[in-house]
């Protein structure tokens, strides 16, 4: 029986790359479960595979082993087309640098993931709007970027992350680049979508911020070394 | 998928970029805009020059029109050519007279270019020796007074049948100059007619300036040849034949009536219309294909320039096609967002090109000073000018759209 509850479920997960003549484990017999409405940090030094999970969940990348389900799907092995469906539709990324395109209005921006995913929408903009709204960032719309303080654009980076009712948002360092008092704000925004029923993992150094987040997850040479709720 | 959405979005995308980088994508679609707007002006001018010869070929006596001009003679008669009169007078009364099927006949005592002298002005054209019969076979007409009688050609009158060129330049704001005098070379003229303006159609209008056959002035042949030539000689021939049918019998009647009077020595030769017809359409081949090369080349250069500019366009942005991938861009999406992009510059290249042709043809009508008059718009050159450079700018975004859509997201979002 498929359990609903479940968003991700990890299985002795590996990833090596061949750099030069050497075998990197960025992963290396991970297991994992992610469930509806967890709020996870993801910690760990540099280059202890954090990253490669993030990418590894959020469809970027395919495991080189082990099994992997989404939503009680097999998708081990899904093509490149998949994996990018699947990233339009059901995940949302935050990035630690916002990476929002700077030609683009911020509306323009939150709603892109809707053109990507094809989901048949009549009110594209209405839509964006709303998801300005739960960050409050609506009186910004016709803005681009540049008008925007870093707190601000990581507001509307979530935002975007927002507007296709994903199943699971990946932030990487989402408050490494704003000052603490803009890294407080991010947070409680953070903490408040959780309110409202959305399943967040997120990759941080920062212990302030894993203190946020109700599991940790601790990595280190590509394995997971503690995984504990708070 | 939706391939409709998928180009309007890939167009709407790539007219931002366009917009957002005017310069570079100005600079981008130069070559573009030259290569157009340099095959149209080419081929509109050739097209012109072509159009108008073809027109005036037509008014001159078309198809039916035959023309003997003297030439040397062959090889084998050299040393007994001296017993031939070469072309004169007697040719004209011997063909009227021995020949039915040609319909009219005229010498043409060519006088050339002359300098004519009216009213303390002076003015340039072309003075010819003719008979009435040149009416029958031009497709010319009178605007006013009369044209050359057979009373003239008898009497060797000192009339003159003007162009719409002598009327403009010396009898300034006259509309009517039947009666007024003018010399040329001393002698005087009294104007017995006045041409009707031959109108070349034009981008403005205004064909006339460079028309040549407005320059055309007409004196009685045996005035001419008495006046300036001293001798019965005429320059040429023209002959109209009665029909098409009847042309070979008429050629071979014309050479055997010459053989006669030139005493059996062939110092002349029959030309045909048709075989200028068939130069003008080798001379019109010659063109469009040296053209169309040179167009192409451009338009290839151009090419170039949209891959190279759309290749740093990739370069630049890499960390957003990580971004648009991440988010649920597929391969295909961003792969047409460049192509669109690199089509967008070359159809504005190319609308811009055609506008500039229709500037630089503007430009050449008024510039070009003497010959044929420019006054087309050649559609079918701008179509194809315009379809070129649209796949042009295509072929050339191929490539750097690949390398773009194949960018791995991973490695595009870490890109410094």
């Amino acid at each position: 029986m498929i359990d609903t509850g479940k968003v991700f479920e990890l299985s002795a997960i590996r990833r090596t790359y061949q750099v030069g003549g050497e075998l990197v484990r960025a992963l290396d017999g991970v297991d994992l479960t992610i469930r509806d409405r967890e709020f996870i940090a993801v910690i760990g030094t540099s280059g202890s595979g954090k990253s490669t999970l993030m990418h590894t969940l959020g469809f970027m990348d395919s495991p080189s082993s082990g099994r992997m389900s989404f939503e009680g799907r097999d998708v081990s092995a899904i093509g490149r087309g998949e994996r990018a469906r699947l990233r339009a539709a059901r995940i949302g990324f935050v990035f630690q640098a916002f990476n929002l395109l700077s030609k683009l209005t911020v509306l323009d921006n939150v709603v892109l993931p809707l053109i990507y995913s094809r989901k048949r929408v009549k009110d594209k903009r209405g839509l964006g709007m709303r998801a300005l709204e739960r960050v409050g960032m609506e009186h910004r719309a016709g803005h681009t970027p540049g008008q925007l303080s870093g707190g601000e654009r990581q507001r509307v980076a979530i935002a975007r992350s927002l507007i296709n009712e994903p199943r699971l948002i990946l932030a990487d360092e989402p408050t490494g680049n704003l000052d603490s008092k803009n890294r407080g704000r991010i947070m409680e925004l953070f903490a408040s979508l959780m309110d409202e029923g959305i399943t967040l993992a997120l990759v941080t150094h920062d212990d302030e911020v894993a203190a946020y987040a109700k599991r940790r997850i601790r990595m280190q040479d590509g394995r997971i070394v503690e995984d504990s709720l708070s | 998928m939706n391939p409709v959405g998928d180009i309007y979005t890939g167009a709407s995308n790539g007219l931002r970029e366009v917009w957002s980088n005017k310069v570079r994508s100005l600079l981008s679609m130069s070559g573009i805009i030259l290569g157009v707007a340099a095959l149209v002006a080419m081929v509109g001018i050739v097209q012109g020059m072509l159009g108008n010869m073809r027109a005036s070929f037509e008014r001159s006596g078309g198809v039916l029109k035959l023309e003997v001009h003297p030439r040397e003679a062959p090889e084998e008669q050299q040393h007994i050519a001296g017993i031939s009169p070469g072309m004169t007078w007697r040719d004209i009364g011997a063909i009227e007279k021995a020949i039915p099927l040609a319909a009219f006949v005229t010498p043409v005592v060519d006088m050339n270019w002359e300098r004519f002298v009216a009213k303390g002005r002076r003015a340039g054209a072309i003075l010819h020796g003719v008979t009435p019969d040149l009416m029958g076979i031009k497709n010319y007409r009178l605007k006013h007074g009369r044209f050359i009688s057979d009373f003239d050609i008898e009497a060797k009158s000192p009339v003159i049948v003007v162009g719409g060129h002598i009327v403009r330049e010396l009898f300034r704001g006259q509309a009517k100059v039947i009666g007024e005098q003018l010399r040329v070379r001393g002698q005087i003229y009294t104007i017995v007619g006045q041409m009707e303006e031959v109108e070349a159609g034009g981008i403005g209008g205004g064909g006339r300036r460079f028309n040549w056959e407005s320059r055309l002035n007409y004196i009685p042949a045996t005035t001419a040849m008495a006046r300036y030539k001293g001798d019965d000689e005429v320059n040429r021939i023209e002959i109209l034949a009665a029909s098409v049918e009847t042309m070979p019998d008429l050629m071979e009647q014309i050479e055997n009536t010459l053989t006669q009077t030139h005493r059996g020595i062939f110092d002349f030769e029959i030309r045909t219309q048709e075989e200028q017809m068939a130069e003008l359409k080798k001379l019109e081949n010659s063109f469009t294909y040296s053209l169309g090369g040179i167009a192409g080349i451009s338009l290839l250069v151009g090419g170039i320039g949209i891959m190279n500019v759309m290749l740093a366009s990739v370069s630049e942005r890499i960390r957003e096609i990580g971004v648009r991938k991440a988010i649920g861009a597929r391969s295909h999406d961003i792969f047409i967002q460049f192509l669109a992009e690199a089509v967008v510059i070359s159809v504005l290249g190319g609308l811009f090109g055609l506008v500039a042709s229709v500037g630089l043809l503007s430009l050449a009508r008024d510039l070009i000073p003497e010959g044929q008059n420019i006054n087309l718009i050649p559609v079918t050159a701008m179509f194809y000018g315009f379809l070129f450079s649209s796949l042009v700018g295509l072929a050339s975004g191929i490539y750097p759209a690949l390398r773009a859509s194949r960018l791995d997201p991973i490695d595009a979002l870490r890109y410094e």
